[in-house]
């Protein structure tokens, strides 16, 4: 599903401005994607073309890096962003089941997809935090939730979406049908 | 409440456990207090810590604060409520035995400071003593006075390898080159250790000042720290620091009137393992994929930009001003023949105090987790610990008399890596967590070794089938095989590291192999290919709450019909969501 409304409005000025502040060189590129990332969460296609065009960085070295780390991604990420950290002491304590019941409630079924049909969330796994003591943890934005179980991580993310009014769409669809069997039930019983 | 001081812990485990919302409410609740802020002690387990030192002196410290627990120590302060005896771990009145334990079987090097000063200020730093050794350092020392210094402390770097820092930094001295470059390493590619983070966000300037101590030796006048993109607060407490520093002269253009000059840049890091091998990591500061290069030359020759460049790890970098004041001897008088000083561990999972410690070499595993991290935090008795992370291995409790040294801890198959350990319990196992590692080294690999880049990924079939179930006694064979292949064809240590949880394992738990592959179970009970999930009719109430939470709803029952209810197996993913939920503890997992 590609979330078409996600995709970023890149300034060329603001670009120009990070290139400007960080530089042409092309030991530049780690820092210059940071920047881009930073910014919009992702990287924009547009933005990588003009980091292309304005420095001495070429599109092999800079594409080259940009799939090499972990940190960056080509495909526009939701509005809010949940880490769910995968290090040794989170794995062991069960952090798997923070990002099923996550996808359980953000209607998120389909494997390859890390983002919500909505475009609210995107839940990425993490290596450590480091706060492996207070394990299973999960970042909201930068908000930490420590020590989860499953459902804990399905109570904090509600109660966040609520804060920022978002909707969840597994949620709405549990809703949903919870609504429906008790309207058929109510039928029966008039029946 | 004049004269009142409490301090908080807000290090990233204090500030994750609620560290800023106690702060807030304390604040409101004595407002003439003085506050401070402090890093992490280390006793992650109770966290969030607060201490408060009362104008009479008394001084008490307490755990596990949260919004419900700190307005009762506030009224018990104003000498209006009971002492909320939960929350209290020692007060100067009280102490107790097991906190005083685990601080008093540490040795304090390299943490010296952390937990003690508020790491934005230069002046409480400055007030422990950070830079009397640089002082005396530009004053009375020569760059071959220092490695001298070192080299008779015979300090081995912290970051994995091992390799003893005098020797390096000589041949750096010696490299022919007016321009030399220091790099601190700050990756900390281990995910299951933090010493690094705890040091650079709780006390920057003792990581500056071995940057400083290894910079004149070496002759660098420029230096960099490469800082993992997942640690913020220790970037802007590192930033922080260096400015404070720069005003203060004591880094930048001849630094206290002494003409030795020296400058350092922040690296933020990108999310790539390998990038703490110090070759690729030099490739990534100069923009490129962390690809590890061809040694030698080793980069104390041909390093950053093709200039001669050490690379040390953090916590190598932070005994150096100690060894400086107190003098090389003083250091190597710790520790054993072959191990000197100290070495900060990061002590996580089943383990009662988790938290970082630090312990002179030579103490036992078993001194470490019974006497420090006062034994196991479950019900289960512990039954190994992994050492060194997917580099590493693990070490069985039959083993835990080994002494805490880098060639005891290599004879059993491990290594001492840069400080993670996971402590596990009977309810772990050692499949499961051999695939975790490898499939993480599998991701992990650059790339630019076939058997690393192919190997890996096939011994990771090979685990994930047998987690499932599916896999036969040859694999067992075949694993160990690929195991070698790929330890003596990779170029760098990922490579050649990445099989040592598989090896260890086998060797040591090769019965939990066994009961995957004969039996197909899994003994721990984790590998969700070998479990099943039951409903206990006779325990189960009918609430409903299972089916709530079920993510591919295959549990179905009546309302209050306990007799109802049942989990369709064709359909049950064995997540375990059901089993956290329910109250009554219905539901059985086998
Ligand atoms: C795959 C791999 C990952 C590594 N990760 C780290 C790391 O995160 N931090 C670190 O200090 N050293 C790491 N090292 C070791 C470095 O290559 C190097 O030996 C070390 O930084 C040197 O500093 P030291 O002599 O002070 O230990 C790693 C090595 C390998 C092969
Ligand atoms: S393993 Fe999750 S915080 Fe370290």
């Amino acid at each position: 599903m590609s979330n078409q409304s996600l995709e970023a409005t890149v300034e060329p000025a603001d670009v120009q401005s990070w290139i400007d502040a960080i530089g042409r060189e092309p030991s530049a590129a780690v820092p210059l994607l940071q920047a881009i990332q930073g910014a919009y969460g992702y990287l924009p296609r547009k933005a990588m073309d003009l980091v292309i065009a304005n420095t001495d960085v070429n599109a092999s070295q800079l594409y080259g890096v940009a799939t090499f780390y972990a940190q960056f991604r080509l495909k526009p990420v939701g509005r809010h962003l949940i880490k769910v950290c995968h290090g040794t002491a989170c794995h062991v304590l069960g952090a798997d089941r923070l990002n099923t019941s996550l996808n359980h409630i953000l209607g998120i079924t389909d494997e390859e997809e890390d983002t919500a049909a909505n475009g609210s969330y995107t839940v990425e796994d993490v290596a450590c935090i480091g706060c492996c003591s207070l394990a299973p943890v999960m970042l909201i934005g930068e908000e930490a939730f420590p020590n989860l179980s499953g459902a804990d991580a399905q109570r904090s993310l509600k109660k966040h979406a609520r804060k920022v009014k978002e909707v969840l769409p597994g949620h709405e669809e549990m809703q949903n049908e919870a609504k429906a069997k008790k309207a058929a039930k109510v039928q029966e019983v008039r029946a | 409440m004049n004269g009142m001081i409490i301090t908080v812990g807000e290090g990233t485990c204090g500030i994750a456990a609620g560290a800023k919302d106690v702060m807030t409410l304390l604040k409101k609740q004595a407002p003439e207090a003085e506050f401070r802020v402090v890093g992490c002690v280390g006793m992650c387990h109770r966290e969030v810590m607060v201490e408060i030192e009362n104008p009479d002196g008394q001084v008490y410290l307490w755990g596990d604060v949260d919004r419900k627990s700190a307005p009762k120590i506030m009224k018990f302060h104003k000498g209006a409520g009971d002492l909320p005896k939960d929350n209290l771990i020692r007060s100067s009145e009280n102490p107790d035995a097991e906190t005083d334990a685990y601080l008093a079987r540490q040795t304090r090097i390299a943490l010296r400071n952390v937990g003690h000063i508020d790491p934005k200020s230069l002046e409480q730093a400055q007030g422990r003593g950070s830079y009397v050794a640089i002082k005396k350092m530009v004053a009375e020392m020569s760059p071959e006075d220092v490695i001298e210094q070192v080299k008779i402390a015979n300090i081995r770097g912290r970051g994995g390898a091992g390799f003893p820092a005098a020797t390096k930094w000589t041949f750096a001295r010696n490299a022919p080159g007016d321009k030399k470059y220091l790099v601190c390493n700050g990756d900390e590619g281990d995910p299951g250790a933090f010493m690094d983070r705890s040091l650079l966000e709780g006390d920057p300037h003792t990581v500056l000042e071995g940057m400083l101590v290894a910079a004149y030796a070496i002759g660098a006048s420029n230096g960099y720290a490469y800082i993992r993109a997942e640690y913020p607060l220790a970037v802007e407490n590192f930033q922080k620091a260096l400015e404070d520093a720069r005003a203060a002269n004591l880094l930048g253009d001849n630094i206290l009137g002494s003409g030795f000059s020296f400058d350092v840049k922040i690296k933020q890091g990108a999310g790539a393992f390998v990038c703490g091998e110090e070759t690729a990591l030099l490739a990534s500061i100069e923009g490129e994929r962390g690809m590890p290069r061809i040694r030698p030359p080793f980069p104390a020759i041909k390093g950053l930009f093709a200039y001669p460049t050490i690379i040390n790890n953090v916590e190598t970098l932070s005994n150096l001003g100690w060894i400086i004041n107190q003098g090389g001897k003083a250091y190597s008088d710790i520790g054993t023949s072959g191990s000197k000083g100290t070495k900060v561990f990061a002590l996580a999972g089943a383990i009662k105090n988790g938290g970082l410690v630090e312990v002179p070499m030579g103490m036992t595993v078993r001194q470490m987790l019974e006497e420090i991290g006062g034994g196991s935090s479950t019900d289960y008795p512990i039954k190994a610990v992994q050492l060194g992370g997917p580099s590493g291995g693990c070490i069985p409790a039959s083993l835990f008399d080994t002494p805490i040294e880098y060639e005891a801890i290599n004879a059993t198959g491990a290594i001492m890596g840069s400080g993670g350990i996971i402590v596990m319990d009977e309810k772990s196992c050692m499949v499961d967590i051999s695939r975790y590692f490898l499939e993480f080294t599998q991701l992990e690999s650059c790339g630019k070794c076939t058997f690393c880049r192919i190997g890996t990924v096939r011994m990771q079939e090979i685990l994930s089938r047998i987690c499932d179930g599916k896999g036969t006694m040859e694999d067992l064979d075949t694993l160990e095989e690929l195991a070698h292949k790929i330890k003596d064809s990779s170029l760098c240590g990922l490579g050649q590291t990445a099989p040592n949880p598989v090896l260890t394992t086998l060797k040591y738990f090769r019965e939990e192999y066994e009961a995957h592959v004969k039996d197909q179970k899994c003994p721990a009970g984790v590998c969700k290919g070998l479990i099943t999930h039951f409903i206990v009719q006779d325990e189960c109430t009918g609430c409903t709450i299972c089916e709530r939470y079920c993510p591919v709803n295959c549990i179905e029952g009546e309302l209050k019909k306990p007799e109802t209810w049942v989990i369709d197996q064709e359909v049950c993913i064995n997540c375990g969501m059901c089993v956290e939920v329910c109250k009554p503890d219905a539901i059985l997992v086998q």
